[in-house]
């Protein structure tokens, strides 16, 4: 049943750079997750995607890019799946 | 400031965190509370104790299907959610609206065991 997100996630995580995804649903429940990601982090992910989104209601779901010094995690929600990509950055 | 206004403190700083939120109770296994805080919008009868002593049962039967022992229970109603939590001898009780984001109220877990320590303490010697 989940062999689609499976295969969505392995290509993901197999792009140069990328060290880890992480799917949620509506509910802020954890579909999947790959690489350096963590299950925990489903539920926060999801409401940080909610949350931004109520700045501009009237826009489409925004891209939310959270830095530190050596990762980059990118959030976006598409209907009702909320995706998140960790990124390693080179110095 | 005392303990028990310092839990009470970070219990609402938890309530808050988390939009549509409404209860987070910290009870024993009969559903008597040990300490709780809740806003205007929690549904009363959710919170007594007949309600919450329900989930006692559910988790030991819950235990039975061979899964290992019970951790969690999400209870979801048309209106509102109830997440209870097998923190035996204490139980710890979520309740938020019915489109309140589950995963959110679940990571609460990690930062609410800490402060269960020295209630279960409080709950053995009574």
């Amino acid at each position: 049943m989940e062999r689609n997100l499976e295969k969505t996630m392995d290509n993901v995580t197999n792009v140069e750079g990328v060290i880890g995804c992480i799917l949620a649903d509506r509910q802020g429940l954890c579909l999947g997750a790959k690489g350096s990601a963590s299950g925990q982090s489903a539920g926060l992910i999801a409401a940080i995607a909610d949350e931004v989104a109520k700045l501009e209601p009237e826009s489409n779901a925004p891209i939310i890019a959270l830095e530190s010094d050596n990762r980059q995690c990118i959030i976006q929600r598409q209907g009702p799946i909320v995706g998140a990509i960790y990124k390693a950055i080179s110095p | 400031m005392n303990v028990f206004q310092e839990l009470k403190k970070f219990l609402y700083q938890l309530l808050n965190s988390v939009d549509g939120l409404h209860s987070i109770l910290i009870t024993d296994r009969d559903g008597v509370p040990v300490i709780s805080v809740s806003d205007e919008k929690a549904p009363e009868l959710a919170m007594r104790a007949s309600f919450l002593s329900t989930f006692g049962m559910a988790t030991d039967q819950g235990s039975k299907l061979d899964l290992g022992k019970n951790k969690t229970i999400i209870s979801i109603y048309s209106s509102y959610q109830v997440v209870q939590m097998n923190k035996l001898p204490l139980v710890v009780s979520f309740i938020a609206n019915n489109i309140c984001d589950t995963g959110h109220i679940l990571s609460l877990e990690s930062k609410i065991d800490p402060i269960l320590q020295n209630l279960k303490n409080v709950v053995a010697e009574a």
